[in-house]
């Protein structure tokens, strides 16, 4: 009670004399108290029946949690995920029982692989009712288990405030996830037979992330550092959730050891770093892959191996010893045996290991990296960048990125342009590439773009997204108009679904089955959500698209049209080994 | 929680050979005995990492069969009708270890406990004479260590049952 009463207090001198008249709290209030102790001033959702007497508690914390009225449960999720990502903190939703809840799964099975914390909060019916096949009932629990961190139903609302300190810890710490909570009607229109303690989590019994690596790893791993000819790092997205930026660049800068990134690890380091050589895997630059079979010591940090970064795992990196730092212990030698397996949280396994290392100097080895960039430049880059004929999806990204300086955050969606806007900006600062990486969620980026913007508002959110990524969630442009944030989205429009038709012609003897698309006119229907757009159509005029997108003060949608038939290069073909990288 | 368990499993196309669940004789920690069949032991290893990742499982440890004692519990029901042969009672429980555990004028249900192979023999044994239903549960096992499982759990105010 004590606790209850600070927490009040300190909000409201006001609500103690509230306390007097009902002394104890709904569920639905304890949910919103337990949001408030938990530092959350932003939440995304969609009411509906079996949420409603949260919503109603919500009316009255309005002035103290800012709830972002979505247009699809989807775009709840991807919007929470965007703002996760920009913003450091968990992400969370709000929705009710049933479709609610099973629009929010393709989001929670997105967080999950791209590891994202978020709490979500979904309505459940009547606890009487559960099992009945009642209206809007889904066992959410069952069908959320697969593809989430941890999940419980609450079915008293004298369990909210244990139970939401638990959730937000789980999301939280260790390897980020999505929390799925299920939120029984009666629990939350239910009175709490006690007062409100809450108190956070900060340990569990059952679950204890190592965050501190032991020390036997750290030596047996700057052992392998210190004497490797030719040591190679590849930056995973743990980087960027540990926020172990620094301590990156002061051992990269000590040890002198060349970097790649996967895609979800782009932006930790700044690519006009000498050590930063690229981006690795299956569009990624054409040295980094090839030059995985010269290394001979692997240092991973944060990063789970996928199968767009190994292709054909038999011939990848076989020749290397493998120092792999990873919080997750299942992840080690899931994919790739570790010599060294370091388990901890990046941050602190580098700031371990930086004493541990040797000042080292491979420059020669780092120089093997550019030989291959000339080559890549002459033959793909510059193409693209000095084209004829229609835009070309390269020369979009580039300018905007020298427009933008580096320093935008940019919010890809799914397909061809997710790799060009990761192969062609020039990430200058952290957290700035936000896409579904493992996942491969078209549709990501609307609602993305605008929850990273809120996760992060002084920065220049840009979205670049595709035409058939564009109508999956269009229905957010609504959600972007009534908040009037200032996103701005780039559709290049090819008329195809890009990366299949691009399959189609590589592997399935160009027969295009069902990739061309007859789209809308994307910039009358923005104008009919009240965001204001225009489409470019003339190389002419991109540069002044681009500025005139830039100065629009909101939201604005610029419609790029470029070259149909356009291919991704460099590419590892599926299942083939990354060092028979393709370049044309 | 036996669900965040068994879809480890069905995911990775593993099959369950068989599942016993019961409580420990601490209050609140339940055990299950999951046994698998795999030859390659770096799968197992990582199934068993997947597992400790679910966030209420305290721990998760591997025996291979020489590793550990274990035991199941098979039920026979045998039709006994008039003039039918003979069960020979002495050489079930002699011999075999098994025992009549409840009987009606035209059938007796015989208990048989121990591994795999030994009701397998007893079932072979008994089949001759009619068998109505034959249920057989799960493992339950101990390792071959002079600790208890429950002493490797994390250090808390437990409740215990004994």
């Amino acid at each position: 009670m004590g606790n209850y009463l600070n927490i009040m207090a300190a909000q409201d001198a006001a609500a103690v004399v509230e306390l007097d008249e009902k002394p104890f709290l709904t569920g639905a209030e304890a949910m919103m108290e337990a949001l408030l102790a938990e530092e959350v001033d932003t939440i995304f959702g969609y009411p509906g029946g079996a949420i409603m007497p949260t919503y109603d508690a919500l009316y009255g914390y309005i002035d103290r949690i800012n709830h972002i009225l979505v247009r699809h449960e989807q775009g709840a999720g991807h919007a929470a995920q965007g703002y996760a990502r920009t913003s450091g903190k968990v992400g969370v939703c709000l929705v009710t029982s049933g479709p609610g809840g099973t629009n929010l799964i393709t989001p929670i099975a997105d967080a999950i692989i791209d590891c994202t914390p978020l709490v979500c909060i979904v309505g459940q019916v009547k606890s009487f009712l559960l099992g009945t096949d009642a209206f809007q009932e889904t066992d959410m629990i069952g069908v959320t288990t697969p593809v989430c961190k941890w999940n419980y139903q609450i079915t008293d609302p004298n369990e909210v405030p244990a139970i939401m300190a638990k959730a937000f810890y789980i999301a939280r710490s260790g390897k980020p996830g999505p929390v799925v909570i299920d939120f029984t009607r009666d629990a939350q229109a239910g009175l709490m037979t006690e007062g409100l303690n809450y108190q956070k989590v900060v340990e569990l019994m059952s679950y204890k992330p190592r965050l501190i690596p032991k020390d036997e790893h750290l030596q047996r791993a700057a052992e392998l550092i210190n004497n490797a000819k030719k040591p190679y790092i590849f930056v995973g997205h743990g980087v960027l959730i540990s926020g172990a930026m620094e301590e990156l660049k002061a051992f990269v800068e000590k040890t002198d050891i060349p970097c790649a990134s996967t895609l979800l690890g782009l932006s930790a380091m700044p690519i006009d770093h000498p050590n930063y050589v690229g981006w690795l895997g299956m569009h990624g630059n054409y040295g980094t892959n090839v030059l995985t079979t010269q290394a001979d010591v692997i240092i991973a940090i944060g990063m789970r191996f996928d199968d767009r970064v190994t292709g054909d795992v038999t011939k990848f990196i076989t020749q290397a010893k493998v120092v792999h730092i990873e919080i997750d212990p299942a992840e080690i030698d899931k994919v790739i045996k570790a010599d060294a397996p370091v388990v901890g949280d990046a941050k602190e396994a580098l700031k371990a290991l930086l004493p541990l290392v040797k000042t080292n100097n491979h420059a020669t080895w780092r120089n093997e990296f550019r030989k291959f960039d000339v080559i890549e430049n002459e033959k793909i880059t510059q193409r693209e960048l000095t084209p004829e004929g229609k835009i070309k999806m390269a020369e979009v990204v580039h300018m905007l990125s020298k427009k933008t300086n580096g320093e935008a955050c940019i919010v890809a969606d799914v397909g061809q342009h997710q790799m060009i806007a990761a192969r062609y900006y020039q990430f200058k600062k952290p957290h700035s590439y936000i896409a579904s990486g493992g996942l491969g969620t078209m549709g990501f980026a609307i609602p993305a773009s605008f929850g990273a913007k809120m996760g992060n508002p002084d920065r220049e959110v840009v979205a670049i997204i595709g035409d058939g990524c564009f109508q999956m969630t269009i229905q957010e442009l609504g959600t972007i108009a009534q908040s009037g944030l200032a996103v701005k989205m780039i559709i290049l429009n090819n008329n195809f679904l890009g990366m299949v038709r691009q399959w189609q012609q590589l592997f399935f003897d160009k027969r295009y089955s069902f990739v061309e698309l007859q789209n809308p006119d994307f910039v009358t229907i923005a104008k009919g959500f009240g965001i204001a757009g225009h489409t470019c159509n003339e190389r002419e005029t991109l540069s002044e698209s681009l500025d005139r997108m830039r100065a629009h003060d909101g939201p604005y949608l610029l419609e790029v049209i470029v070259e149909k038939e356009e291919n991704v290069f460099p590419m590892v073909p599926a299942g083939a080994a990354v060092a028979d990288i393709r370049l044309e | 929680m036996l669900n965040k368990i068994t879809i480890l499993f069905t995911r990775r196309r593993i099959n369950i050979e068989s599942l016993t669940v019961s409580e420990t004789e601490r209050k609140g920690v339940s055990r299950y005995t999951i046994v698998m069949k795999h030859d390659k032991r770096e799968e197992v290893e990582k199934l068993v990492r997947q597992i400790r990742k679910i966030i209420e499982v305290l721990a998760v440890f591997g025996y291979l069969d020489e590793e550990s004692v274990y035991n199941e519990i098979a039920l026979f029901k045998i039709a006994t009708p008039m003039h039918s042969k003979k069960l020979d009672i002495e050489t079930i429980n002699k011999v075999y270890k098994a025992w009549v555990v409840y009987w009606e004028l035209d059938y007796v249900v015989i208990e048989k406990a121990g591994t795999e192979e030994a009701i397998l023999e007893f079932f072979r044994y008994i089949k001759p004479h009619g068998i109505l239903e034959f249920v057989r549960s799960g493992r339950v096992t101990v390792g071959r260590t002079p600790q208890g499982l429950v002493e490797y759990l994390p250090e808390a105010e437990w409740e215990y049952y004994l």
